[in-house]
């Protein structure tokens, strides 16, 4: 799915707010969120917990809907789709990475990454391609043929980004990519994500709690209690570290 | 793989255990189906075949009406004859014999039984051809069966002795036939013999059983000529074609048809909810992929449509496999009738039995599966993150309204089905519906009682195993619905067992009660086997009554005699009666046997017996009742011999044969029925001291001369009646225990699933101490819960389900009251707990085995 236009942005985020729960118990996830992410742009999400960066994450996928504000990717608005309209945007405009693989256990890796095809019903060789291909882009053809079960944490999470990328989407979103993987295996994976956006030129939402795996984006944003708690520039995980120390004086 | 739909079938292989155990449900289902199927498919064929071989070249029959429903006058023939259009008629007498053995005995069983026929040697109109010696022509000769004669090594020129009406007759075996569409009448022989050799062996020296009529080609139509005899003869008497008379042997059987689809069609609904529960299992344990599919963009029908079609799969996998199954199941019930003396030829492949097990098989699944794949649809794709967190598990209350709302219709259907006379469609419908709305009833409401339930029952187990058992109803509540659809499963079988039984003990002891009151004889002198209704029956020999008169230790000797009748006589007025039995007794004798209830209007009972001895009759508390006829009315006594209207002399307060009875003279049978052999003899004693040796001096004269004939006193009766309904109902209780069998598999599904989800739990256990055995305890204390929630259920159920059945029946059959199966219910609460132990083999030794470094990890 190409974008309609350079300039806009690929996302737009405008008064977003979630609440869950009714009355006494109510509990107001995102307050008021206001957002713009450009397109090949890669924006690590990170904050406390509750401080409702999972949920920005699941209204940005379409896996939930906002109780306020509106999102729109790339020009289109989420807000007014049916669950049909939505489910098809999420088969082509949105890659998801999850923190626990989520790989059918009983296909392999090749099969696992042709998933989304299947379920567009496209069987063509282009499709098939473009399948092998991100499964080398991943490092993974040798292990093509496996089974979930016998790959290790950190290719099944490969496995995963490559099935993410399969459809073209405008946005890849990924929730605590790593938060499941040894600290070698993190890296790599890290590594992996930030050549997908800069080489490649894929737009990533990253969010996570670990300032290693923030330094690898443009932008880190943080969120605290729902609402946007300041921004600095990615790439140092130093950068990141004394934010954080700055917000929690002693 | 070709589609996201080949996905559904590729998963079928990942979870093998489950997968099995759901295809046991539905095989097992439509196992039964096809079993009944083939069963009734072969039955029909037996009697078609049996009525295309005998009455092979006749056009039409001259008869009373079924088999066994008296003889023609002497007349008849002649009359027959002198009918328009009538070529060739041939006179036939018709008796059961049986095969006298060596040293003089009769063995039990249908192969020593004979159907033997006596015609004028030439007229022979059967199927047939001789394979070995010749026709018979004249004098004590008899032509066999070649089959027949095979199985009990009978070669021509051999002398055979028959225990026949007249006493043990000699004949000699001239020649061997075979029918030639090689009719099986489960293992009872054919004969025929010269009519005059006949009428001598059968008693019937004037009458005839049978006309059998040949119609000429050129003349009047077959039907022309049918309208002619009947109007010839009266009412009594029956002109109909083979074919008819094949239809009206369906007809009866029709309600054993029907008993059994019943019990098929239980076990199928067992087999459904097996899919139920195990498609639901399977959707929640599959919520985090389904979430995930849906994020990658599967639509809601398309989730919905790949659970069907796993569920499609899995029905055409069950049904070939069911219908192997239904294959050895309808050549075991077949063995099984013929051991009860119910003919049943060889197994009939209808090709319907294919494309049923098919249907069902699908049907079945894709049914069961329905509401969880429409579960499945509605899977919010943000499960994919959150799995099955914060799921509410209790349904709506509103649930358990809609259950209570379904009990009652479904009782009321129970009590139509017993209430009613006649086994027609709607009504039969409406029972097994109402039983169905029961169950399902029940299921809704099941859920909220598993709590309380759980509460009660767990208390023996905790009482045993206190921590195993603690762990095991916090299980059992955890998911209520789960335990809820497990128990219930369980709960249909034992239901029906304890409902089944409860009709059997309530007529058991119904009838008990009857012999008790009614009973003045000392002893009993009948054919072995003897059960009126089912088809001809042996009758006595002249000479029995008069040599046991003769016993110095005998004082009353009186015969019975019996006739089925499709149609019993009819109040004035009415256009037919109901099927019933026909009975006849000598008035003057009879008091002194029998003193069963009597409703004389009035008179006494010395009055009563003088009314019938002048040519009343009288009538059953169930016919009376029924048809609306009191001490009085006039009834149409209408037989193949001759007509009569007699008024009532009394009712008699009988449960025997449902209360649908007309009793009368002897005389009157012969006069209307020709009916002039007896079914059995009443015999007392002539004094108290002679009582002992009544029965051992009975048998010595029984022995040598008639030994096709059994002596039984009053408790030998008593037990043999018992032995008979226990033997009816060990068949339904049989077919029932598939039902219970495919249940197990949904209780064994069901702690899978537990284990499953439970594995971190477990591997704290064992990290905290606990031994592998304390583990398995604990999985086997969860499904003696669960098992005996079913058995609480199923008690309560069931014994609802047989009272409603039985206050219905105890309509038509005044004198039935409800006895509660208490035997019944303790067998079905100690079956659940064997049950339950069994179930939990195969999921304890999981859990036992799992690593515990793994299943401390595992998410």
């Amino acid at each position: 799915m190409e974008a309609t236009s350079l300039e806009a942005p690929a996302i737009e985020i405008r008064g977003l707010s979630k609440s869950f729960g009714s009355g006494d118990t109510q509990v107001r996830a995102l307050d008021g969120v206001d957002l713009d992410i450009e397109r090949g742009g890669m924006v690590a999400i990170m904050g406390p917990s509750g401080s409702g960066k999972s949920t920005l994450l699941h209204l940005l996928g379409a896996l939930e809907s906002p109780t306020e504000g509106t999102i729109s990717l790339a020009g289109r608005r989420f807000d007014g789709l049916d669950d049909r309209e939505l489910t098809l945007l999420r088969r082509e405009g949105i890659g998801f990475v999850f923190q626990f693989f989520n790989l059918l256990p009983a296909l392999t890796a090749e099969e696992n990454v042709l998933l989304p095809a299947l379920i567009a019903g496209r069987r063509d060789d282009a499709i098939r391609e473009r399948a092998s291909g991100l499964l080398d882009r991943v490092g993974l053809t040798p292990r093509a043929e496996h089974l979930p079960s016998e790959l290790s944490g950190g290719e099944q999470q490969r496995v995963s980004i490559a099935r993410a990328l399969l459809m073209e989407p405008e946005l890849v979103l990924a929730d605590e990519p790593t938060g499941n993987l040894d600290t070698r295996s993190e890296a790599q994976i890290l590594e992996l994500l930030g050549e997908l956006n800069r080489r490649d030129g894929h737009t990533i939402v990253i969010v996570t709690h670990d300032p290693n795996a923030a330094a690898v984006a443009q932008r880190v944003i943080f969120l605290r209690d729902g609402r946007l708690a300041g921004e600095v520039e990615g790439g140092s995980p130093q950068r990141v570290l004394d934010f954080l120390a700055d917000s929690h004086p002693p | 793989m070709r589609s996201y739909y080949a996905l559904a079938l590729r998963q079928l292989r990942t979870r093998r255990l489950r997968l099995l155990l759901t295809l046991a449900g539905i095989v097992l289902g439509v196992g039964m189906i096809c079993g009944v199927l083939l069963l009734a498919a072969t039955i029909q064929r037996t009697f078609t075949d049996l009525y295309d071989s005998v009455y092979g070249e006749t056009d039409l029959i001259v008869a009373g009406e079924d088999f066994s429903s008296g003889s023609l006058p002497p007349s008849a023939l002649d009359r027959t004859r002198a009918t328009e259009g009538v070529d060739q008629a041939s006179g036939i007498v018709f008796s059961v014999v049986s095969l006298v053995g060596e040293g003089g005995k009769v063995d039990d069983g249908s192969s020593s039984t004979l159907n033997a026929t006596g015609i004028e040697p030439g007229s022979d109109l059967t199927d047939s051809r001789i394979t070995d010696g010749r026709e018979v022509q004249g004098g004590s000769e008899i032509q066999l069966e070649e089959s027949w004669a095979e199985s009990n090594q009978v070669e021509v020129g051999e002398d055979i002795k028959l225990a026949a009406p007249s006493g043990v007759v000699d004949l000699e075996v001239v020649g061997l036939f075979r029918f030639s569409n090689g009719l099986d009448f489960g293992g009872e022989g054919f004969g025929t013999l010269p009519l005059p050799a006949a009428r001598e062996a059968f008693d019937r020296p004037r009458a005839f059983d049978e006309v059998q009529v040949v119609v000429a080609d050129e003349g009047p139509s077959v039907e022309a000529v049918q309208q002619r005899l009947a109007a010839e003869f009266g009412k009594g008497v029956d002109v109909a074609t083979p074919q008819s008379k094949g239809e009206d042997v369906q007809d009866q059987v029709q309600a054993l048809n029907i008993v059994l689809y019943f019990f098929a069609g239980m076990a199928l609904f067992v087999g459904g909810f097996l899919i139920f529960n195990s498609f639901n299992m399977t959707v929640l344990q599959r919520m985090r992929e389904i979430g995930m599919q849906r994020t990658l963009g599967a639509t809601r029908p398309m989730v919905v449509r790949s659970v069907l079609v796993e569920a499609g799969a899995m029905g055409l996998i069950g049904a070939p496999l069911g219908l192997g199954l239904g294959l050895l199941l309808a050549i075991g019930l077949s063995a099984v009738m013929r051991s009860v003396g119910f003919p049943v030829g060889e197994l009939e492949l209808t090709p319907i039995a294919f494309v049923a097990a098919v249907v069902t098989g699908i049907a079945t699944a894709l049914l069961g599966a329905l509401n969880p794949a429409r579960r499945a649809g509605r899977i919010a794709p943000i499960r994919a993150v959150l799995g099955a967190e914060g799921l509410r598990d209790r349904p709506p209350l509103r649930r358990a309204a809609v259950g209570v709302a379904m009990i009652v219709p479904g009782l009321a259907g129970a009590f139509l089905l017993g209430a009613s006379d006649e086994t027609t469609t709607p009504v039969v419908a409406a029972g097994i519906g109402g039983t169905i709305a029961i169950f399902f009833g029940i299921a809704l409401i099941a859920p909220f009682l598993i709590e309380p339930l759980t509460r009660v029952l767990s208390w023996p187990v905790r009482r045993l195993a206190p921590v195993e058992g603690r762990i095991a109803a916090d299980s059992a509540r955890s998911n209520p619905a789960r335990t809820a659809a497990t128990a219930t499963a369980l709960m249909i079988g034992l239901a029906l067992v304890v409902g089944i039984n409860s009709l059997g003990a309530s007529f058991l002891n119904s009838i008990e009660r009857e012999f008790d009151q009614s009973f003045r004889r000392d002893l009993t002198v009948q054919p072995r086997g003897l059960s009126p209704g089912q088809g001809p029956q042996q009758t006595l020999a002249a000479g029995v009554a008069e040599q046991i008169a003769a016993l110095p230790e005998a004082g009353v000797v009186t015969p019975e005699r019996f006739l089925y009748l499709g149609d019993l006589p009819r109040p004035a007025g009415a256009e037919s009666g109901p099927p019933g039995i026909v009975f006849a007794f000598d008035p003057a004798l009879y008091p002194e046997v029998d003193s069963t209830e009597l409703d004389a209007g009035g008179a006494s009972t010395d009055e009563f017996y003088r009314r019938i001895g002048r040519g009343q009759v009288s009538i059953g508390r169930g016919y009376a009742d029924e048809e609306g006829v009191e001490v009085g009315d006039e009834i149409v006594l209408e037989g193949p011999s001759g007509e009569q209207r007699s008024k009532v002399a009394g009712i008699v307060e009988t449960v025997f044969a449902g209360g649908q009875t007309v009793g009368m003279s002897l005389q009157t049978i012969e006069k209307v029925y020709g009916v002039t052999a007896d079914s059995d003899l009443a015999v007392t004693a002539s004094s108290e001291d002679a009582r002992p040796a009544l029965e051992a001096a009975v048998e010595k004269v029984v022995e040598t001369d008639y030994p096709n004939l059994t002596v039984l006193s009053n408790e030998e009766l008593k037990s043999q009646v018992e032995e008979q309904l226990n033997q009816t109902f060990g068949i339904f209780n049989a077919l029932v225990g598939v039902a219970i069998f495919v249940s197990l598999f949904g209780v064994i599904n069901t702690l899978a699933m537990s284990v499953i989800e439970r594995t971190r739990e477990i591997g704290v256990l064992r990290a905290l101490g606990s031994t592998r055995w304390q583990i398995r305890r604990t999985i086997a204390a969860e499904s003696l819960v669960i098992a005996l929630i079913g058995a609480a259920m199923g008690i309560v159920i069931g014994a609802g389900l047989g009272y409603a059945l039985l206050k219905g029946l105890a309509f038509g059959i005044p004198g039935i009251t409800y006895t509660p199966p208490i035997g019944t219910m303790v067998g079905v609460a100690l079956a659940a707990i064997v049950l339950g132990l069994i179930a939990a083999i195969l999921p304890a030794r999981r859990a036992a085995r799992l690593d515990v470094v793994e299943a401390l990890s595992y998410e």
